[in-house]
C-alpha cells in the first residue's frame, strides 16, 4: 500500500515539468472554463464558416440587381476594420491591466474598445439602412439573402460582445476588480479577438473581393 | 537565466505582453493595408489576386492567433490547439466541399433554357448586364388562326417584344415547333407549344431574326414570322 502510493507520487514529480507549473486548484477550473469556451468559439466558427461557403457560391446570383462591386464602398469597409482591429488591440491591452490588477486602466482601455465597438456596429447599422432604403434588402436576390446574413450574423455577435462588456464593465465599477472579473474579461477578449479574426474574412471574401473582377 | 523559470514570467510568455501586442497590431494593420492597396490599384487581377487576397487573410488570422490569442504558448493550453487544427480541418472539409458541391448543382441544374424561361416567366430583361431576352413590356399581339390544316396569315412581321397568339381553332391537336419539319430549333427558350381548341399560346418575341414554325405531328400546318429588332 506504502509502496503504490509512493509509486503515484514519483510518477506525478517525473511528469510535472517543474514544480512550478502544478497547477492549483483555481487555475484549473480556470482553464477548464477556458478550455469550455474555446469549444464554443470553435463551434461558433463552424457556423460562420458555413454562412461563408454560402455566400461564396450565392455572392454572383444578383438576379439583374447591382453585385458587391457596385453597392459596397470600400473605403468605408477598411474603416470598419480598422476600428475593428484597434479595438481588439486596445482590448489586449486591457487585458494586460486587468492581469495587473489595475482598474482605472482596465476600465479605460476597454472603455475605449466598447467604444470602437459601438463606432463599428454604427457604421455597420448605416450601411445596411443605406442598401434597405435604395431597395437592396434581405429578399431582393440570394446574393444580399447571403450578404445580410452573413455580415449580419457578425453584427449581432459584436451587439452580444457590446452587452456583456457593459454588464463586466458595470460590475467591475461596482464590484472593483477580482479574479472572477479578470477570468470573466479574459473570456470577453477572447470573444472580441475571434470576432476580429471572422471580420478580416469578411472584409476580405466579401468587400476585397467584390472589386476584384 | 535562471530568471526564465519564474512564475511572472511564464506568466508572460503565456498571457502576452505590450511589446507583443503592439507587434501583433502593427503587423495586423500592415496586413490590412497590402491587399486593400491591391485591390484598389489593381496591381495583379482575376484568379492571381483573390488566391493572393486569401493568402494575405490566412497571415492575417496566424497573427491574430498567435499575437492576440496566444494560442500553443506557454505550457498549457496544448489542447486548445488540438481543438482549433481540428476545426480547421472541419471547417475547410464543410466549406471547400460545400462551394465545390454546390457549385456543380447550380452549374448543372440551370441549363440556358431553363434559366431563359425562368427569365422569362419572371419578367427579368437583364442579367448582370446581359440582355436575357425577356421583355418587360410586351407589345402589340400578333393571332395566327389554325383552321382546317391551315395556318394564317402564313407570314408574320412583329417587332422585337411583341406577343404571338396560335389560336387552333382544329379538333385535333397542334404540337407547334419551330423550324422545318423535321429539324426542331428552339426559340426563346421554348421547343415546343401545344395549342388545342379553346386553348390559345402565346409567346413572347424575345429573339429577333425570321423563324419558321410547323405542327410537328401535321407538317403542312406551316408558316413564319419575322422579328425585328
Amino acid at each position: 500500500m506504502a509502496e503504490t502510493t509512493e509509486a503515484v507520487a514519483t510518477h506525478e514529480q517525473a511528469g510535472a515539468l517543474t514544480p512550478e507549473h502544478e497547477m492549483s486548484h483555481e487555475e484549473a477550473a480556470n482553464d477548464r472554463v477556458m478550455f469550455g469556451f474555446w469549444v464554443y468559439l470553435m463551434t461558433d466558427l463552424l457556423m460562420f464558416s458555413v454562412l461563408f461557403a454560402v455566400y461564396a457560391v450565392l455572392h454572383a446570383n444578383t438576379v439583374g440587381g447591382p453585385g458587391g462591386g457596385q453597392l459596397f464602398s470600400l473605403k468605408q469597409a477598411l474603416i470598419e476594420t480598422l476600428i475593428l482591429l484597434t479595438s481588439s488591440f486596445t482590448c489586449g491591452l486591457g487585458m494586460i491591466a486587468a492581469r495587473k490588477g489595475d482598474k482605472t486602466q482596465v476600465l479605460a482601455w476597454f472603455g475605449v474598445t466598447f467604444l470602437l465597438g459601438l463606432a463599428f456596429l454604427g457604421l455597420e447599422v448605416k450601411e445596411f439602412a443605406e442598401f434597405v432604403h435604395e431597395g437592396h434588402t434581405l429578399s431582393s436576390n440570394a446574393f444580399l439573402s447571403s450578404f445580410f446574413s452573413l455580415v449580419g450574423t457578425h453584427g449581432l455577435h459584436i451587439t452580444s460582445g457590446l452587452l456583456w462588456m457593459g454588464v463586466i464593465l458595470a460590475f467591475v465599477i461596482k464590484r472593483g476588480l477580482n479574479k472572477h472579473m479578470v477570468r470573466k474579461l479574459a473570456l470577453l477578449s477572447l470573444f472580441w479577438h475571434f470576432l476580429d479574426i471572422v471580420w478580416i474574412f469578411i472584409f476580405t471574401i466579401v468587400y476585397l473581393m467584390a472589386f476584384t473582377a | 537565466m535562471s530568471k526564465k523559470q519564474s512564475p511572472e514570467n511564464t506568466q508572460h510568455t503565456e498571457h502576452g505582453t505590450t511589446a507583443s501586442y503592439i507587434v501583433g497590431f502593427v503587423l495586423s494593420l500592415i496586413f490590412t493595408a497590402i491587399p486593400y492597396y491591391m485591390v484598389v490599384n489593381k496591381t495583379v487581377t482575376g484568379r492571381a489576386l483573390v488566391a493572393t487576397l486569401l493568402g494575405f487573410a490566412i497571415w492575417q488570422m496566424l497573427i491574430q492567433i498567435f499575437f492576440f490569442l496566444h494560442l500553443g504558448r506557454g505550457p498549457k493550453p496544448f489542447y486548445n490547439v488540438v481543438f482549433f487544427v481540428s476545426t480547421v480541418g472541419i471547417i475547410v472539409m464543410v466549406t471547400v466541399g460545400s462551394i465545390f458541391i454546390i457549385n456543380h448543382l447550380q452549374a448543372n441544374m440551370a441549363p440556358m433554357d431553363t434559366t431563359k424561361k425562368l427569365a422569362q416567366d419572371e419578367g427579368i430583361s437583364q442579367v448582370s448586364g446581359k440582355q436575357t431576352g425577356a421583355c418587360n413590356d410586351i407589345g402589340e399581339n400578333h393571332k395566327i388562326i389554325i383552321k382546317d390544316g391551315m395556318a394564317t396569315p402564313a407570314h408574320t412581321q412583329a417587332k422585337l417584344c411583341d406577343s404571338m397568339t396560335f389560336i387552333n381553332e382544329d379538333s385535333k391537336v397542334r404540337d407547334m415547333a419551330f423550324g422545318s419539319h423535321p429539324n426542331h430549333e428552339i426559340y426563346g427558350g421554348e421547343s415546343e407549344e401545344t395549342a388545342r381548341k379553346g386553348y390559345p399560346k402565346t409567346i413572347t418575341l424575345n429573339q429577333a431574326g425570321t423563324y419558321q414554325y410547323h405542327d410537328h405531328l401535321d407538317p403542312a400546318v406551316h408558316g413564319f414570322f419575322s422579328v425585328e429588332p
